[in-house]
């Protein structure tokens, strides 16, 4: 094999935009231990341009004729592209919020930057990985950082406590995904791409074995620990409660896009021949999801705790557009978390803001902020309400679409179910809202009392108040105008073979199940 | 033209709340609004001018695309069934800013609120695209919300949730039905003209009917959902209730007619009769719940339960007769309640109570509140459907149609008449007549923002009463259209049902 062919083999320039991410990385571990303590002031912004950067690539590469690289353990496809995008950006986003509050606890913010961007570069791995075991180290990439991540804060042990019981729990959920994906290699014969091992599978006469569907259990098991579905989310309220902040949003978007793409890529093209049975676990973790979490949202008094219980039932949502299936599926989940990117993050840089200048995270603690900050109010009740799904926000044009596109799909349990428990998370959106504008200056609670004067100049706050500002405005518009965002998501769908691929397969296979239902009456 | 009637409140909201605190003192916010919902009122006026009532379609149509991947377009156009609502919108809104109290906390943000309400609500009566509606349907939520939540009574707060709930699963069950019958008619568009020509199998006509029955019927609200409007309505501050029980209340009845009556009318057919039962148990229950309460909020609220069963009833039978009094209808009971709230709020104001048993005499010439008292035995009259004002015509025209339709379901609506002068003339005879209490001697004095909006109702009351031409006649030609549909569904269902 000489070099040209094997460079065509490797087709290394899919990887650019993770190669923009590890570079900036490097440059800032090497610029702190070579200036020190005063390379604060610009590490964060190397970092930011970076990962915007990583994302300008990426839109380079939307027309990629050879999206396959790596020998086939990397695959650089339009659905790849969106979700690194959406990784990418997360962290762009939460390296901004994360300045003034890594400061204010006194620990060294380069490293914290080089650990959250060794998790996005997992992430962003994981979005195009397409064999086995680049999934595994990509995972692990990502899970580890985060482990870091959680326990950064050292002297805060409720942040130790976090960090342990999210690497127990991790570790062993990526034991059990372990455990599937090798059962999935010993059943294809040896075969780690994931568009060989169905192939595979099928002709080594095992495709109906219970091997498969215990590989597909475990395999699971393993995604759903990463979105964080019922029942595999008791780590998240904990975690979420003692992690740093900014760590939440990262984990509560980045982490959870990463967990979304490798299920779309893993379920759809490893898992085929058992899709009857993905589908019903699915919808199992859907529903309960949906219903476990806001659900039991309505009981918390900690604003983080909340948003980690609203994140597992907006996990709930987004798993409708998987279990369907169709484009409009597809399209309408990458569409949600792109919308979800900028209203979670948006309500993070609100409860980081508000925990900078009150030091509490407590629900009750909000009361009368009104009269204090009226923009912070005005930010945290934009972002919750559009979670909540009130119009005209970007979260009520996500959820419209998810949900048309379930009942198009004839899911319609699961749509009203999710139309219901959107009801249920209104009403604790709207506790949070009502207990900072409704409430007058003599309810007022001591932190607000005691609210500190805005004082935007302090070093960290303009990348904060930046933060808010574009989440902000990105939650009111994205809806408005939200035909750019549907194009990109349909735009990925189309362009992505696999998904296509498994359109046309499932296409068929109704045909050929209305072919057969015809014959007898159908049931009212 | 009707954007301006939905972007232009939205503008003041932007003026009031963004522009900096200095310049926006609470004097200059009221007068913003003010301005802006005059505006509004007078570009209403010159729609309502260039409106041709001889035409029975959509007038002013606008359309662009908006969200093709959703069949999300936003389309406008107003009909017969439609104006009406709107300058009662526009009217009520002004009203309300009118009779809002100058010392009010918060004045910016409850301006803004007003305004975003003024916006939705005028967006839901022109929106022509099922979502579209939907979407403002639900951006009316917020602003009522927080409007009874910040500037309610002692239980505002329980009373704002309870609105609050129940309206999000109204607009859910809204939400399924309009899935459901975009899905499953093949149609993939949310269109309300491409809608009209579908045609299902009756069973899922009927299921999708009446999940709108139910959604709507929780905003009319039909008897066993109505539990949350007592509670918004003696919690809220006056000019909430003004516009809730004047304007948005007739969100569900026309969201009734245009979405349940005008994309099923062979279903409708089928649950006419039971809507009438609905109907006559709404005007029963409500009208004898009032005459039980001795809060006098709470009397009106549960009138408003009574009267707009009689718009069920008449869109029951829905003959043009009867669509035409349903309409009519909405609007008396949208300015005779708006009047009564107003007034109430008045009395409330200056004496510190609503409470029946409590007041007494307030018509004393000297020391009471004689104008008050005067305008609110009209509006008492108007409502129990006294000859010459606007409820006699409305009632007469929902009796009149419904009767050959429905006659024992009219006959005991009818009672409903009697009903309400009996807890009006209970409520009028203890509060206005009689001793004057002693505690009350000493009344502020009512300033003329208090009086004008009453007054302006009651001068449309009479006159509307005197020439009920000019309530009826832009809805003739719509009224005739649709229950044209109404009658070929019928004609289509005949054959059928012979063997």
């Amino acid at each position: 094999m000489d070099f040209a062919t094997l460079a065509a083999q490797l087709n290394a320039g899919t990887i650019l935009p993770e190669g923009i991410v590890i570079t900036t990385l490097l440059v800032v571990l090497v610029g702190d231990l070579i200036v020190g303590r005063s390379s604060n002031r610009w590490t964060p912004y190397v970092a930011i341009a970076g990962l915007l950067g990583a994302i300008v690539a990426l839109y380079y590469q939307w027309d990629l004729s050879d999206p396959i690289s790596f020998l086939g353990s990397f695959n650089s496809d339009a659905l790849s592209i969106v979700f690194r995008g959406i990784i990418a950006l997360s962290a762009a986003v939460t390296v901004l919020m994360s300045i003034r509050y890594v400061e204010q606890s006194g620990t060294s913010l380069a490293e914290f930057i080089v650990i959250l961007m060794t998790a996005t570069v997992g992430g962003m791995f994981l979005a195009g990985a397409d064999e086995l075991v680049t999934i595994y180290v990509a995972l692990e990439t990502l899970s580890i950082s985060s482990y870091l991540l959680t326990g950064y804060m050292k002297r805060d042990p409720r942040s130790n406590e976090a960090a342990l019981k999210y690497l127990l729990i991790g570790a062993a959920s990526s034991a059990i995904f372990l455990y599937g994906v090798s059962l999935l290699y010993g059943l294809s014969g040896g075969e780690t791409r994931l568009s060989v091992i169905t192939t595979n599978i099928a002709a080594n006469n095992v495709d109906q074995s219970i091997g498969v569907v215990i590989a597909l259990v475990f395999v699971i098991a393993g995604i759903a620990f990463k979105i964080a579905a019922v029942p595999f989310h008791q780590w998240t309220p904990d975690v979420y409660e003692g992690s740093p902040t900014p760590v939440v949003a990262f984990l509560s978007v980045g982490s959870k896009a990463a967990g979304f793409v490798l299920a779309v890529r893993l379920l759809v093209s490893a898992f085929p021949l058992v899709s009857e049975q993905w589908h019903f676990v699915l919808t199992a973790l859907a529903l309960l999801s949906m219903i476990l979490g806001n659900v039991v949202a309505l009981a918390q008094t900690s604003m983080k705790r909340l948003l980690a219980y609203s994140s597992i039932g907006q996990a709930g949502f987004v798993m409708i557009g998987l279990i369907i299936g169709t484009e409009a599926g597809y399209a309408s989940m990458i569409f949600y978390l792109l919308v979800y990117l900028f209203m979670n993050l948006g309500g993070f840089a609100c409860v980081i803001l508000f925990s900078l200048r009150t030091g509490t995270d407590e629900i009750s603690e909000y009361s009368g902020l009104y009269q204090k900050d009226p923009l912070l109010t005005l930010a945290l009740s934009i972002c919750l309400l559009s979670l909540g799904g009130i119009p005209p926000l970007a979260g009520f044009f996500g959820k419209l679409y998810l949900f048309w596109a379930g009942w198009q799909a004839g899911a319609y349990w699961l749509v009203l179910v999710g139309l219901m428990t959107s009801v249920v998370s209104i009403y604790y959106y709207i506790r949070v809202v009502k207990m900072m504008v409704v409430k007058e200056a003599d309810e007022m609670s001591e932190s607000v009392k005691n609210y500190p004067a805005s004082d935007w100049n302090l070093e960290g706050m303009r990348p904060l108040q930046v933060s808010l500002i574009v989440t902000l405005v990105a939650t009111s518009l994205a809806g408005i105008l939200s035909n750019p965002l549907f194009a990109l998501a349909n735009g990925s769908v189309e362009k992505t073979p696999l998904l296509q691929s498994s359109l046309n397969t499932a296409q068929t296979a109704l045909v050929d199940q209305s072919v057969a239902t015809s014959s007898t009456p159908a049931p009212l | 033209m009707l954007s301006l009637l939905i972007w232009g409140p939205l503008f003041g909201t932007a003026l009031i709340a963004l522009l900096p605190a200095a310049v926006m003192t609470p004097a200059r916010a009221r007068q913003i609004a003010l301005v802006v919902a005059a505006g509004v009122l007078l570009w209403t006026g010159y729609l309502v001018m260039q409106f041709d009532p001889n035409l029975p379609g959509l007038q002013f149509r606008e359309s662009l695309s908006w969200v093709d991947s959703l069949g999300l377009t936003y389309q406008l156009g107003v009909d017969g069934l439609s104006l009406p609502l709107i300058v009662i919108n526009s009217l009520l809104v002004l009203m309300a800013l009118v009779a809002t109290d100058l010392n009010l906390t918060r004045p910016r943000l409850y301006y803004s609120l007003v305004l975003i309400l003024e916006a939705g609500v005028a967006g839901a009566f022109v929106a022509q695209n099922l979502l579209l509606f939907f979407l403002f349907y639900e951006v009316e939520l917020i602003p009522l919300y927080l409007m009874i939540a910040i500037w309610g009574g002692a239980k505002r707060g329980y009373a704002a949730t309870k609105f609050l709930i129940y309206t999000a699963i109204s607009g859910v069950l809204m939400l399924a039905a309009f899935f459901g019958l975009s899905f499953l008619s093949g149609s993939h568009s949310f269109d309300y003209d491409g809608l009209q020509a579908q045609a299902l199998p009756m069973a899922t006509q009927l299921v999708l009917l009446i999940t709108l029955v139910v959604a709507f019927g929780i905003k009319i609200p039909l008897v066993p959902f109505h539990t949350w409007l007592p509670d918004a309505h003696v919690e809220a501050p006056t000019p909430a209730s003004v516009l809730l029980a004047g304007v948005l209340l007739k969100l569900g009845t026309y969201g009734l007619l245009k979405f349940g009556f005008g994309l099923f009318p062979e279903a409708w057919q089928l649950i006419a009769p039971g809507l009438a039962v609905v109907a006559v148990i709404n005007v029963l229950y409500g009208s004898f719940v009032a005459i039980a309460q001795t809060d006098m909020k709470k009397i009106v609220a549960y009138s408003s339960v009574g009267h707009m069963g009689y718009v069920i009833l008449a869109s029951a039978a829905a003959t043009p007769l009867a669509l035409m009094g349903a309409i009519a209808q909405m609007i008396s009971h949208g300015l005779i309640s708006a009047l009564l709230f107003l007034l109430v709020g008045v009395v409330y104001s200056k004496t510190g109570t609503r409470d029946v048993t409590v007041l007494r005499g307030l018509l004393a010439p000297e020391c009471g509140m004689p104008l008050i008292g005067s305008l609110m035995i009209v509006g008492v009259m108007a409502s129990a459907g006294i000859p010459g004002m606007v409820g006699f015509i409305a009632e007469f025209i929902v009796y009149r149609a419904s009767f050959p339709v429905f006659p024992i379901q009219t006959i005991l609506s009818m009672l409903g008449t009697g009903l309400t002068a009996v807890y009006f003339l209970n409520l009028v005879n203890r509060v206005f007549f009689g001793r004057m209490t002693e505690s009350l001697a000493q009344l502020p004095r009512i300033a003329w923002r208090d009086r004008i909006p009453s007054i302006v109702m009651v001068v449309l009351v009479i006159f509307l009463g005197l020439q009920p031409d000019w309530l009826v006649h832009w809805s003739k030609s719509t009224t005739l259209a649709l229950s044209e549909v109404n009658r070929t569904a019928t004609a289509l269902m005949l054959p059928d049902s012979e063997p």
